[in-house]
């Protein structure tokens, strides 16, 4: 199940500033596709617009599987500033399985909390440190659990923005190796980045700067450009 | 003091307490994680103006009270959502807006109005029907924060994450914030509308230097509140002193030695972790 978007003439403003404009691009299902830009050129706001947090004021974002239009999917996220709170009293497998089950309601959650340890273990995040308070853990290591979080579950669109920023050498080598297994599982992966090769290489790379918002720089299926 | 403990209104008392306790030492965990400790005491002190305004139209107080400070939790939510304006800023002004109304009402009401009572509440008056209303309140709530407690608690310590995992995170705050004045006007007869909003923040407080997960912040924090209330109206008993104020100083007691506590471990937590002598 691959799951793909297309912005259909998106466009954002702020305080009557045009951030984004008459975006239209597509993400193909089961690529890697690299959004590229200047800093404040609009790659985040876009990347929120994808993931419901912003509604753009011109446009939309219609999600696609199997050529047909879809709901939005559960989407994966790993953000540039978490705004989880540095104190917050979970423990990194608190955190995953509040996102993987996060509705209402009494039921069990013996599949999810399986689930959690399998993407806590996944990322990287050592097995004595899954059940300490997030706040104990290094700005590596809490950029590990963020990055479970954003696999936990195996959503179809996996969204990665400026990942590999807080990671050292070793966390970029376990992010790179994810990201090709989730490709590889046929799943969709966007990320925004100031290196088009940062995940291993891209199947299609935007360029997103400022007003003139999206250009086409290159589309290459198969390979990385 | 045992004497006592046989009288039907010093009986009703400890139970309205522990009811009191119970609700307030739940909503404080909320309060003190989302840091509402001020959006709290403002919209208990927002009850005091529906309270003003009831008495003024010859309606039950304790409506009017619960009607304002829905008033006051629904545009603090609405404002801080659409318009960027903080809670903290929208509750500051809309609760003195209340509470400037229900002086205004005042001025016109002839009758006289216990406003110690409203302030301070008095816990050994509670009589059944208040006992009744409050187990209510009470049970309702519980049950709504057990029925949400896994979206409230992502939506409190990550807004941006929890949208992302599809929970609505303003319906989130808006709830909180309703519950916040339920429990106050559920509240006023038994500790009153300043000591309420005490309540409401002192057991979190306490229990957030103790406990770094959830399952203990709560659990410390439901503990520190029944004490609190219950240990409280104990001393009021045996040292003949007010009852609210008895319950508050008690809570301030807790909070200032869970401090020391904190502080001590953590002393020894550094001592343990430093490098020895090579």
């Amino acid at each position: 199940m691959s799951v793909g978007a297309r912005f259909e003439g998106v466009g954002v403003t702020f305080g009557g500033r045009p951030v984004v404009e008459e975006a239209v691009f597509e993400v193909h299902p089961g690529e890697r596709t690299a959004i590229l830009g200047p800093n404040g050129g609009g790659k985040t706001t876009l990347m929120r617009v994808l993931l419901g947090l912003l509604a753009p004021d011109r446009g939309r974002v219609a999600f696609i599987e199997n050529g047909r239009e879809i709901p939005r999917p559960r989407i994966g996220y790993l953000s540039q500033r978490s705004t989880l709170t540095a104190d917050a009293p979970l423990s990194a497998f608190d955190l995953v399985t509040l996102t993987l089950a996060p509705a209402s309601g009494f039921r069990r959650l013996g599949g999810v909390r399986e689930e959690a340890r399998v993407a806590l273990t996944r990322a990287g995040l050592a097995a004595d440190k899954q059940d300490l308070p997030v706040g104990r853990l290094s700005g590596g290591q809490r950029q590990r659990v963020l990055l479970a979080r954003a696999l936990a579950g195996a959503p179809p669109l996996l969204v990665l923005d400026e990942p590999d920023t807080a990671l050292d050498a070793e966390g970029l080598a376990t992010l790179r190796r994810l990201v090709a297994e989730e490709i590889a599982a046929g799943r969709t992966v966007v990320y925004v980045t100031h290196d088009s090769d940062a995940m291993g290489g891209a199947d299609a790379v935007f360029h997103v700067d400022g007003r003139v918002s999206v250009g086409f720089a290159a589309h290459v299926h198969g390979a990385a450009p | 003091m045992i004497e006592f403990l046989g009288y039907p209104f010093f009986q009703r008392a400890l139970l309205a307490g522990a009811l009191t306790g119970l609700l307030c030492g739940a909503l404080s965990f909320f309060v003190v994680l989302r840091r509402l400790a001020f959006v709290g005491s403002g919209v208990a002190h927002a009850a005091f103006g529906g309270v003003a305004l009831a008495t003024l139209l010859g309606l039950p107080p304790g409506l009017g009270g619960l009607a304002v400070s829905l008033a006051v939790a629904g545009a603090t939510a609405r404002a801080s959502e659409s318009s960027g304006v903080t809670e903290d800023t929208a509750v500051g002004v809309f609760t003195v807006a209340a509470m400037a109304g229900g002086v205004v009402a005042l001025g016109f009401v002839k009758t006289n109005v216990d406003l110690f009572g409203l302030m301070f509440g008095n816990i050994l008056t509670v009589d059944p029907a208040d006992l009744l209303l409050l187990a209510g309140a009470a049970a309702g709530i519980l049950a709504v924060l057990a029925f949400f407690f896994r979206p409230l608690l992502l939506a409190s310590v990550d807004e941006e994450g929890a949208r992302v995992a599809g929970v609505a995170t303003g319906a989130m705050r808006l709830l909180v914030l309703t519950l916040i004045a339920v429990a106050v006007v559920a509240a006023l007869k038994v500790v009153g509308i300043l000591l309420v909003s005490a309540l409401l923040v002192l057991p979190g407080a306490t229990a957030r230097p103790l406990a770094s997960r959830w399952p203990g912040f709560l659990g410390v924090s439901i503990a520190v509140a029944l004490v609190s209330v219950v240990g409280g109206l104990l001393l009021s008993v045996a040292l003949d002193i007010a009852s609210g104020a008895a319950i508050i100083l008690l809570g301030t007691c807790l909070f200032v030695a869970a401090l020391g506590i904190a502080r001590v471990r953590d002393a020894r937590l550094r001592v343990l972790r430093a490098p020895g002598p090579c």
